[in-house]
């Protein structure tokens, strides 16, 4: 039996096929973290989304708390705020967009407000002074409160009412006072009668760490100075302050104001680090084809009552694009959109010492590449895994564990159970049936079938070849197993004569036309144009088709399958998630193999989309559907008329390749060829058949540890009086628990485990 | 002098017995190892021959678990 070396633990190497730019130019593409449109509008930056989402739900209390996030006085901002958010909701194109204005004004005047937490807060040591009066100190204020700092507001005012009157004066008496009632609650020291001269000035400057003013109080000051408007600054005056017209100018002013503030009171240059302020674009992509709700709600008043607010706020569809995670089982299974799992994989590649915590998702992608047809952008995230899992492998960091049954397999399918003759009669042909490792595993009579038909019917010959197109190699990102499969196949190609190949596999038809100068083509294109044979028929009731991954792109070969499946006679019925659309059944990308709680699940997606009998072009979709129940036909099996029957477990697959070619080569070539045979019997109780398909324990490796004790005796005898032995096979140590029965054995146990295990002497 | 650590120990109290040697397994000392690096364990061992047993809770509890943390190191 051919092995695969493991590899050590502690080797550092310094291969990388992968690049950071690369995987960001690649993560880019995921508008997941985007804002909404609303959001991106807004200079202030409320969370519209989650705002909306709030007051949706009659959550006034926790709405005002999100918007008190920007405005420090809500009642003053939702009156006076010029919504530029409205103009940019995406429910505009199909009728109104929300009345986001309307619905803020609403929250500010019935939501609760939460309890101050200023009084307990630890104080800055900076303190800040305010001259002047209006929106744009008021805000300033309110926001240097919520930084903490100790502020001083002077003013020529007299008392606080008559402070707030000349900036809100546009408020009625109810919002008035309650903005007062709220002014009262900061934790904000006032000075009222003040005169401000410069004198004045420089005698606060002795007194605090930075100063501001309104505008004109600035302009009164300094007649002669001009500020800096982004970041609030008159630099020479050292005088934070600048033009703030209007109640939305003077809020987006107190916030850069506020920024500068605290970089000046830090010492720190006031025009670094300020990330980005003011209204940004977006590229989120938003399914609008569920939006109902597409007139706005008309109030009973002038304003919304919270009933109204609540509704109008239930019209917003929450922008958000999770496409993929729509249809995707692995995204769902992670919980992650594919920008961010993107970066952690990439970021698992290049660990030298630690743990590489994202080697399961990295392996659990079924590398079907449906995410890059349901993706706005084209995010295609079996790219991301599969760059991943060679970089793994040539960096010496790759568990081989996951995919070792599975490359083991692909190297059994290439070895053993390789087949390749010209047909009889011929040297060299104009044809080669290859129709895959899994469709000789799980349905040889149909292969054979399928054979006999085309050697009959087409002119020229048609060569067999049973084995291994490659694949398994390419998806665990092993490219030089991958390479050598396909040296391996072309010098087996060549001696046939370089025939057309004939694939009966949507995956195999993908790996093998990569292969350079090679002419290949579908069995479903091949029987389209020769005509059906005699003897198919379709079922008699209606069926679900399932889309190939492997056939994702190929628009010709889902319309062959359809085509023939309408000769057939077969009733199909729609299903979301078909053509190239649709998703795989959990076998691809080896995902099966590295992790079977995912692969089910993508077989689950799969199956969910109808109650009808399955019909599939590729086998392993046959086969991972007929093994969670569903009746499940591969379409070469209607075309000749065949039955696989039940699914094979992992031994069965491997005895139906080798029995297929051997009764083949006895039978079309005159060889002798026979299945070894034991010379003694050999037993298994169903727990052990089942104990053995979970664990992915093969009848071979039973044989092996029952050889070896026939031969070495070597055993334990358990309290139950059962025997058990052991041996190394590969990688591995398979353990088996039995009884003797006569000449014979009776396997009860099997178990395995990678470690080895040695005495240790002292 | 400390005692030597053992991550693992199991005591057959005479319950095994090596088929080849006709012996009962005692509990001795034994090594896991797995991608360089070595784990000193005590399972039940045949004095005889030196046969380890890896019982089947153990190689798909707790050796499994240490493969799986050892793979992604």
């Amino acid at each position: 039996m051919s092995q695969i070396q493991e590899r050590g633990s502690t080797h550092v190497y310094k291969v990388n096929r992968i690049s950071k730019e690369e995987i960001d130019s690649m993560a880019e593409l995921c508008v997941y973290e985007q804002p909404p449109f609303c959001n991106a509008a807004c200079p202030l930056k409320l969370d519209t989304r989650a705002f909306l989402k709030a007051a949706a739900a009659g959550d006034f209390k926790k709405a005002l708390q999100l918007y008190e996030k920007i405005a420090p006085f809500p009642l003053i901002l939702s009156r006076g705020c010029e919504a530029p958010c409205e103009a940019k909701c995406r429910l505009c194109e199909l009728g109104d967009g929300v009345a986001i204005r309307a619905v803020e004004a609403a929250v500010a005047r019935f939501g609760q407000q939460s309890k101050l937490g200023g009084i307990f807060r630890t104080k800055k040591k900076k303190n800040v002074a305010i001259l002047g009066s209006g929106l744009f100190p008021l805000f300033l204020a309110g926001e240097l409160e919520k930084k903490a700092y100790p502020i001083t507001v002077f003013c020529e005012q007299e008392d606080l009412a008559a402070f707030l009157r000349c900036e809100a004066g546009f408020l009625d008496e109810e919002a008035f006072a309650l903005e007062l009632k709220r002014l009262k609650g900061k934790d904000i020291q006032f000075v009222f009668s003040c005169e401000f001269t410069r004198g004045f000035l420089e005698e606060k400057r002795g007194a605090f760490d930075v100063l501001c003013a309104s505008e004109s109080v600035a302009k009164r000051l300094f007649p002669e100075a001009a500020p800096v408007p982004e970041l609030m600054y008159y630099e020479e005056e050292k005088l934070v302050s600048g033009p703030a017209r209007g109640v939305m100018e003077a809020a987006f002013g107190a916030k850069k104001a506020a920024l500068t503030v605290d970089r000046l009171a830090q010492n720190l240059d006031p025009r670094n680090t300020r990330g980005q302020e003011g209204p940004v674009g977006s590229r989120l992509y938003t399914d609008l084809s569920e939006a109902k709700e597409l007139r706005r709600i008309s109030g009973s008043g002038a304003d919304y009552t919270p009933e109204e607010a609540a509704a109008e706020a239930g019209r917003c569809i929450q922008c958000h694009c999770e496409e993929c995670l729509k249809s995707c089982a692995y995204l769902q299974h992670y919980k992650k959109h594919p920008g961010l799992l993107a970066r952690e994989i990439y970021n698992n590649t290049q660990i030298i010492m630690g743990d590489h915590q994202l080697n399961k998702p990295m392996n659990a992608c079924s590398l079907c590449g449906q995410c890059s047809v349901v993706c706005p952008n084209g995010f295609d995230m079996a790219h991301v895994c599969h760059l991943a899992r060679q970089n793994m492998v040539s960096t010496d960091k790759m568990p081989l564990a996951p995919h070792e049954f599975a490359l083991l397999d692909m190297l059994f399918s290439n070895n053993e159970a390789f087949l390749c003759r010209p047909q009889p009669g011929f040297e060299r042909c104009r044809y080669v049936f290859f129709p895959g490792c899994q469709a000789a595993a799980i349905a040889p009579d149909t292969v054979r079938a399928a054979y006999e038909d085309l050697c009959a019917r087409l002119e020229g010959g048609v060569a067999l070849l049973l084995g291994c197109c490659g694949a398994i190699g390419d998806w665990a990102g092993r490219c030089e197993m991958e390479q050598q499969t396909r040296e391996f196949l072309d010098r087996e190609l060549a001696k046939l004569g370089d025939p057309i190949v004939i694939a009966g596999c949507p995956s195999c038809r993908k790996e093998l036309s990569t292969h350079e100068g090679l002419r290949i083509t579908g069995i479903w294109d091949v029987l389209l144009e020769i005509g059906l044979p005699a003897g198919g028929h379709g079922l008699d009731r209606p069926a679900a088709l399932h889309d190939s991954c492997g056939a994702r792109g190929e628009k010709q070969t889902q319309a062959a399958i359809r085509a023939i499946a309408a000769q057939l006679g077969c009733e199909l019925v729609d299903t979301p998630y078909s053509g190239d659309r649709a998703p795989c059944c959990g076998y691809g990308g080896l995902a099966a193999y590295a992790n079977r709680e995912v692969a089910a699940e993508m077989t689950e997606k799969c199956l969910e989309r109808s109650d009808a009998p399955y019909i599939s072009y590729c086998m392993a979709c046959r086969d991972r559907f007929a093994r969670q129940g569903r009746e499940s036909r591969h379409i070469l099996e209607l075309v000749y008329g065949t039955d696989a029957g039940d699914p094979p477990d992992i031994s069965e697959k491997r005895k139906n390749r080798l029995a297929l070619k051997y009764a083949l080569q006895r039978e079309l070539w005159g060889e002798e060829a026979m299945e070894k045979k034991l010379d003694y019997p050999l037993a298994f109780t169903p727990e052990a058949r089942q104990m053995m398909d979970e664990r992915m324990i093969l009848t071979e490796d039973v044989i092996a540890v029952i050889e070896d004790f026939r031969e070495s005796g070597e055993a334990i005898r358990d309290e139950d009086g059962l025997l058990v032995a052991r041996r190394r096979v590969g990688n591995a140590t398979f353990w088996v628990k039995f009884a003797c029965e006569g000449e014979g054995f009776l396997i009860h146990r099997a178990w395995s485990h990678r470690m080895k295990v040695v005495k240790r002497e002292g | 002098m400390a005692a030597e650590k053992n991550y693992y120990t199991i005591d057959p109290q005479g319950k095994l017995s090596c088929v080849k040697c006709g012996v009962p397994l005692i509990k001795g000392k034994a090594k896991f190892m797995y991608l360089d690096n070595g784990f000193p364990v005590e399972l039940p061992v045949c004095p005889v021959c030196g046969f380890v047993y890896v019982p089947e809770e153990l190689a798909l509890g707790k050796v499994a678990s240490v493969e799986r943390a050892l793979e992604d190191k």
